[in-house]
């Protein structure tokens, strides 16, 4: 399947062309193809009667130029292709000459921001191919003489230079001429921050926008959409590794981590030497304390491509599970320095210093998490815990409340925040409270709420709520079969309560049940039945 | 960040410093003469070493000048030898074209490291230019071939942008007109950015000329945040300690189209980190003094732009925490703040941007729940700020940081002086507040009393001049308002007896005064010199800048006097401003105790040696005092005029406490014409700028409801009018409001004085006049002797000798501190006492009465009071009548005829004055 390899790619842009042939060829070959692909009853509109891109590169001397260009293009010489193609003016070599200086401006720009670093990390080296080349391909543009791909470029550069709302619309003219564009289609994503930006794009009905709406979904956290959009494509592309990893991406951040467990394994199966997304996956087996397997991926992925972000990130991981909390860090800061703006290191990293008690580190670095991505809810929990962690629950609650307000429907993070509210100095029972209510309703796994939902009632004398509560923590028990401390406190206090209620059958059933756990709660437990008989007995003899 | 660490490059060499070397070259050449070749006079040559210490020294923004203002400053300086300069200048710069050129160029030449070659310049190495030398001779050596490249390319467009000027590129910009709201890493925004810095950077510069006349990092006493950077960079940098982390951002691009303020597009570089520092503080202080007139966008955008060239340099954040919070916008102040706490962790200073995990510090945050509790207190939450103070004393407890404990007890004590006697006993009753060891029986003054001397003692302890200054104010505000009981003696036994102690409130503010005479050895060198620079190199270019300012108003006028203010020497503006508020709060001291010609002399006192250095809520006040004074005692008149005046000074800023005075004013005015409506109108105005949270803004809310009692009272609705003082008088008491009290209870015997129930008032006057006797309000114990003296005489013509004496007895304080109204009051009283007297007798001395009747007559004339003077006009009359003086009689009786009509069409009289709302 041709359209496997294209969306999967998830690299930067800039390596795209160079893996292999270039890919302006092979569209072509899918344009082909895809004729014949959605026969699934869908109803895209037909493939573009775009002409190929051979069609326009006839010039004989041209194609030389062309092909000297290319290799040294293959070779990384960015400006020596650009200069061998400087008069030309076939669309393909226009294109190639562009981006072969851009990506030369992306260099040196890289180049100097390490030259430049100063202590207070100025970071404003620039690609400074920009100017001219939006000049340029604005001359073009306007001239009409420009192909989807010079479109794309022209949207990249426009990108860069802050002109968004231009940009996007260049790039929607580019991907509605030829939607094979994988790399059009992620920049525009990266344009749409927003739902309504997304909604705002005027985009040709096409299979591949389906790609990009599920992706755009995923970014701006609809992931039960995204879910949706990915199954109903993989309807039509059975065997798409991308897609399968993209729905294991959605599943996880519906945190259905059996469910991405089994994808995970599948995929490995089926593209055993993958290291995208695989940070995912490791995430999943440390959450399920998989040491064996984890450590396994984690030699795979190292012997694969060690210096991947995603594979420092998989022995960071597997480091913190051993609870060698240094290490973990060294290879986070390794991931960092392979991609600065990595989001989950940053965020792994906060973890790490929490555990190994460095909160200010911790903070920091969750900070760093925030500001690259404001929405990530997981380093806003961070923080918060790392305040609370310093005996600063009252500053915590503002990150609590941050992260809660993300993702509201997650328990574990209304819990914090309960208990953040509970704690000595606060206090705030009635607050603690409606967090736990939040909690219960989100489908609260550890069932922390209702048991504290009923303590914390029982505190604030409120029987008839706190019985509830322990009713309800007691079927709960009953159902998942679970048996501790919890249940007996619930019994005991429903006895006692059942008693006082003058319930007296209800308050014997409790009684019997307490009576099969050891301890001092059975002799209470029989003293309880000895005072029921009794108060029976008067109830009977001097009705009221 | 501990995580991406890298090696601090120092000082790095930029255009504008080769520059600066050029020009030191010139300055001091090998040659052995005194006034060395191009220069014609020693202090020519002086001037040009002023000028070059300035250079290096300045921070009055963010970027180094680029080549045309440097030479548009030279051209100033040099005078005749302008044109040798410049060329001189610019033609060394533009010879370097290859790297080598860099390597054979003056004083960086010569492989030497850091020793200056005698050959070359002649200077002492470690004067201030000559350790500036030596820096850039390290920071070349230091450099890698990499940055000399970029140097090359830099000192290119730094002389092709002074040749060419302008760009080439403009094509490119014509279509990226669209404007993306989105402030991420856009240049289509900076571009907007500058357009908008380059329309307001002209009211910018202007309110800027105004700051720097304060040579020094100002803090309010209120504003904690600021005293706290005092205790989060307490190691005050000196010059010596900043060669080390000084640092410069060299711009790396080529196109040139862009000059100064592109910082993002280069060709701009910051200044050395010392220098943008200083600008940020001196930028703090700016705000803070300003409060929201100072321009939020064209700051923010200076700001953004900052922090893009310098995104380690957390200080920024905190600059947008204030100006936002000085503009009231809740969400970004608190944004900023937690963004800039969770970066610096309460520890910056640039000085350590060492990666935390050098320093296994903790990191002290319980800064942060300072300023955070600062800011819901600025912001008007009492709650949540009482809360976060709370926490934050016990967090500095449990790390033991001594410092910010005894600031934030400094902070609450604020607090609760402020909110007042709030209903929080919810919050203080709980187990952690950090006087639970007294129990929560105190109320909430004698907590505060208790927390006031609590955190006196460990200021002192800490040696916290400021603090300990501030505090001493606070306790001295604190004892003017509250009557002390002994602490621990209560219940029925124990006496009540309550007193204020004005001699201790002058020890007070004597002590907090003192504060001036220990400045000396805090005074901060970093800004105080970097300001005196930058005052210096501004008043270069004000000649060329004239027209902007030619439209500055005469208050700002004294900006010229710079060189005056600018002194090195001079006085921290902390502590000006510390000095300031001391004789505000003296101002009203005064004013409680009832000397006017005192209060009035601190006011002024303020007014004109402190407005400058004060913030501008503080001078409000003060104006407002003063307005309240022109009211009293001149009459009307002057006051509106005063109130026009003050109100264009002080246009958005403290709108409320002119707005306040003003409705004030408008209320008695309007009282005293008879205009009951619109005084009621005020009145209710007045009591809608109160907080609705009860137990907060108490002052102004027993200030409305005795407003409201007064306008009833002058509608003859005596029942109404004397419920409102009932009520109020619970109010009071139940607030512990004892010094108000006694206002009240004199507007009660008013209350039963006009309704002609003499024998109930005069308990009441007398309760009065013990209160008053106790709590030392001579002024309101004499115009209740005054009510007294009435109730007296309106029971009967027997009792008219009694009132006398006791009128007498009080005439001193009535007559020599009282306002218009007393006096006239006082005098009317007098004569009304004579007639009423059977053993006085008009014909034998009518100067006795006719005297003091006159007198009345004009001052309520001038006070616009048509009732009162229209009683005195009427018994002016009649005693003519009785004399005989028929011609004086009519005079007196047409004059009694214009004022009661007057009185009782109070529409009829000009609506000029109440135009003003």
């Amino acid at each position: 399947m041709g359209i496997e390899q294209d969306p999967s790619k998830h690299t930067p842009s800039h390596t795209r062309f160079q893996r292999g042939s270039s890919s302006i060829r092979r569209p072509h070959r899918r344009a082909a193809e895809s004729s014949a692909t959605p026969s699934g009853g869908v109803s895209y509109v037909s493939t573009p009667s775009m002409v190929g891109p051979e069609e326009y590169d006839y010039d004989p001397i041209d194609t030389d130029f062309y092909l000297l260009a290319k290799s040294y293009f293959d070779c990384r010489e960015y400006r020596r292709a650009a200069h061998v193609l400087r008069d030309q003016t076939g669309k393909k070599a226009v294109f190639l000459r562009c981006y072969a200086l851009y990506l030369a401006g992306e260099k040196r720009k890289e180049e100097e921001m390490i030259e430049l670093e100063g202590p207070l990390g100025k970071s404003d080296a620039l690609n400074r191919e920009l100017v001219s080349l939006e000049r340029e391909l604005s001359t073009l543009r306007k001239n009409g003489t420009i192909d989807p791909f010079g479109l794309y470029i022209y949207g990249l550069v426009l990108k860069e230079k802050g002109n968004e709302n231009l940009a996007r619309s260049v790039l929607v003219e580019s991907v509605n001429i030829y939607p094979w564009n994988w790399s059009a289609w992620s920049e525009l994503q990266a344009l749409c921050t927003t739902i309504e930006a997304l909604n705002s794009l005027n985009i040709n009905n096409h299979w591949m926008k389906d790609f990009f709406l599920a992706s755009a979904y995923q970014e701006l956290r609809m992931h039960n959409e995204s879910l949706a959009k990915y199954e109903y494509l993989q309807g039509t592309f059975t065997f798409s590794n991308y897609i399968q990893a993209q729905i294991a991406k959605a599943q996880y951040n519906l945190r259905e981590f059996e469910q991405v467990e089994v994808i995970f394994e599948e995929l490995l199966r089926n593209d055993p030497y993958r290291i995208e997304d695989m940070d995912m996956y490791s995430n999943v087996l440390y959450a399920k304390e998989c040491f064996s397997a984890l450590s396994y991926l984690a030699h795979r992925v190292f012997l694969t491509d060690k210096y991947r972000p995603e594979s420092c990130c998989i022995v960071g991981n597997y480091y913190s599970l051993k609870g060698q909390h240094e290490k973990s860090v060294m290879y986070f800061r390794r991931a960092l320095k392979l991609n600065k703006n990595y989001l989950s290191a940053w965020t792994l990293m906060g973890h790490e210093y929490v555990e190994m008690k460095n909160t200010s580190a911790a903070v920091d670095a969750y900070r760093r998490a925030v500001d690259i991505n404001p929405c990530d809810y997981r380093a806003w929990y961070g923080l918060g815990q790392a305040y609370e962690m310093m005996g600063m629950p009252f500053y915590a609650l503002h990150y609590f409340k941050k992260s809660v307000f993300l993702q509201p429907n997650d328990s574990r993070l209304w819990i914090a925040m309960a208990q953040c509210f509970e704690t000595e100095q606060l206090h705030m029972l009635e607050e603690a409270i409606k967090c736990y209510k939040r909690a219960v309703n989100c489908n609260d796994r550890e069932a922390i709420a209702l048991h504290q939902l009923a303590k914390l009632h029982c505190e604030l004398g409120q029987t008839e709520e706190a019985a509830f509560y322990y009713k309800k923590d007691l079927e709960r028990m009953e159902a998942e079969e679970r048996e501790g401390p919890n249940m007996v406190e619930a019994l005991m206090f429903l006895a006692q309560h059942c008693k006082t209620q003058k319930k007296f059958d209800e308050a014997e059933v409790y009684c019997t049940r307490l009576l099969d756990y050891t301890g001092p709660e059975k002799e209470t437990a029989k003293s309880l039945l000895r005072g029921i008989r009794y108060a029976r007995d008067v109830v009977e003899h001097f009705p009221p | 960040m501990a995580a991406i660490s890298k090696p601090p490059a120092s000082f790095a060499i930029t255009p504008h410093k080769l520059s600066i070397c050029v020009l030191v070259q010139v300055y001091a050449p090998p040659s052995q003469i005194s006034i060395p070749f191009p220069f014609s006079s020693v202090s020519h040559h002086n001037r040009l070493g002023v000028f070059l210490l300035s250079l290096t020294k300045a921070c009055d923004g963010i970027f180094e000048p680029t080549l045309d203002e440097l030479i548009a400053q030279l051209r100033e300086v040099a005078g005749l030898l302008n044109h040798w300069l410049s060329d001189h200048l610019t033609r060394r710069l533009s010879s370097l074209a290859s790297p080598d050129d860099l390597f054979n160029f003056g004083i960086l030449g010569g492989s030497d490291a850091n020793v200056m070659d005698d050959d070359q310049i002649m200077l002492d190495p470690n004067s201030i230019i000559g350790m500036f030398i030596r820096r850039c001779l390290l920071a070349f050596n230091q450099m890698s071939f990499e940055g000399i490249c970029h140097l090359l390319t830099n000192i290119g467009t730094y002389c092709k942008e002074s040749i060419s000027g302008y760009p080439p590129y403009e094509l490119s910009h014509l279509d990226d007109s669209t404007n993306d709201p989105n402030p991420s890493f856009e240049f289509e925004n900076m571009e907007m950015d500058n357009f908008v810095y380059e329309n307001v950077s002209e009211d910018f510069e202007e309110s800027k000329m105004g700051i720097g006349r304060s040579p020094s990092q100002g803090h309010a006493p209120k504003d904690f945040p600021e005293l706290v950077e005092d205790t989060s960079i307490s190691p005050r940098p000196t010059l010596e300690h900043n060669d080390m982390n000084a640092e410069v951002y060299p711009g790396a691009l080529s196109s040139s189209d862009m000059s100064k303020d592109m910082g993002a597009l280069g060709g701009t570089f910051l200044y050395t980190s010392w220098q943008v520092q200083g600008y940020l503080s001196e930028q703090a202080v700016a705000i803070e003094k300003h409060g929201s007139s100072f321009p939020l966008n064209a700051f923010e955008s200076i700001l953004k732009k900052l922090q893009q060239l310098a995104p380690e340099l957390h200080r920024v954040h905190y600059l947008r925490y204030l100006n936002s919070l000085y503009h009231d916008d809740y969400p970004g102040a608190l944004e900023n703040l937690h963004r800039y706490f969770d970066y610096s962790a309460g520890t910056e200073g640039v000085e350590c941007v060492s990666p935390p995990s050098g320093c296994s510090s903790f990191g002290r945050y319980e800064i942060a729940l300072l300023c955070l509790g600062m800011m819901h207190f600025h912001l008007g939450h009492p709650k949540q700020a009482l809360e976060v103070l709370t926490e934050a004393v016990r967090v500095s407890q449990q790390y033991s940081d001594d410092t910010c404990l005894a600031y934030t007890l400094a902070a609450i004590s604020n607090l609760l002086a402020e909110i007042g006697v709030s209903k929080t006993s919810g919050i203080i009753g709980s187990s952690c507040w950090p006087v639970a060891g007294i129990g929560t029986s105190l109320s909430v003054q004698q907590q505060l009393f208790v927390l006031l001397r609590r955190s006196l003692k460990r200021a002192e302890s800490l040696k916290l001049k400021r603090l300990v200054a501030s505090i001493h104010l606070e306790i001295a505000k604190y004892d003017i308002m509250h009557v002390q009981r002994p602490l621990l003696s209560f219940g029925p036994k124990a006496s009540m007896k309550l007193r204020t102690h004005p001699a201790s409130v002058y020890k007070e503010l004597w002590s907090s005064s003192h504060l001036i005479n220990e400045f000396g050895e805090e005074s901060s060198l970093m800004t105080t010199d970097g300001a005196f620079c930058t005052a210096w190199l501004r008043s270069l270019k004000k000649p060329t800048a004239s027209l902007i300012f030619a439209q500055e108003n005469d208050t700002e006028s004294c900006s010229d006097a710079f060189e005056f203010i600018a002194q090195p020497s001079s006085i921290p503006g902390s502590v000006l401003q510390l000095l300031g508020s001391s004789y505000l709060v003296r101002a009203s001291s005064w004013e409680m105790y009832g000397s006017a010609p005192l209060a009035r002399i601190n006011a002024l006192v303020f007014a004109t040696c402190f407005a400058d250095s004060s913030s501008l809520s503080d001078a409000a006040l003060a104006y407002s005092k003063l307005i309240q004074h022109l009211a009293v005692y001149k009459g009307y008149k002057d006051a509106f005029a005063a109130m026009r005046i003050a109100e264009k000074k002080f246009m958005c800023v403290s709108r409320s406490r002119i707005l306040l005075v003003k409705l004030q004013v408008l209320h008695e005015c309007a009282l005293h014409r008879g205009h009951l409506k619109l005084a009621q109108q005020f009145c209710d105005e007045l009591g809608v700028l109160a907080s609705c949270v009860s137990g907060v803004d108490m002052e102004l809310k027993t200030e409305a409801s005795l407003r409201h009692a007064r306008t009833l009272l002058s509608a003859n609705q005596y029942s109404q009018a004397a419920a409102v003082a009932h009520s109020l008088f619970c109010t009071c008491y139940k607030f512990n409001l004892q010094v108000k009290n006694a206002t009240v209870l004199l507007l009660l015997a008013e209350i039963y004085k006009r309704s002609g129930n003499a024998v109930l008032g005069i308990p009441y006057a007398l309760a009065c006049i013990s209160f008053c006797q106790s709590f030392n309000l001579d002024l309101l114990k004499a115009s209740a002797t005054l009510t007294l003296a009435e109730l007296w005489l309106s029971l009967g013509s027997n009792h008219a000798k009694k009132a006398l004496a006791l009128l007498h007895s009080s005439f001193p304080v009535l007559l020599g501190h009282g306002g218009l109204e007393l006096r006239s009051r006082a005098f009317i009283t007098e004569a009304k006492c004579y007639l009423a007297d059977p053993s006085f007798s008009v014909s034998d001395s009518p100067e006795m009465v006719l005297e003091p009747l006159r007198q009345a007559s004009e001052e309520l004339q001038l006070l616009e009071y048509n009732e009162l003077a229209a009683e005195a006009f009427y018994l002016m009359a009649i005693v003519y009548n009785k004399l005989g003086q028929l011609d004086e009689r009519e005079e007196a009786a047409s004059s009694f005829r214009k004022h009661i009509t007057a009185f009782e069409n109070p529409e009829d009289m000009d609506d000029s004055v109440y135009g003003m709302l």
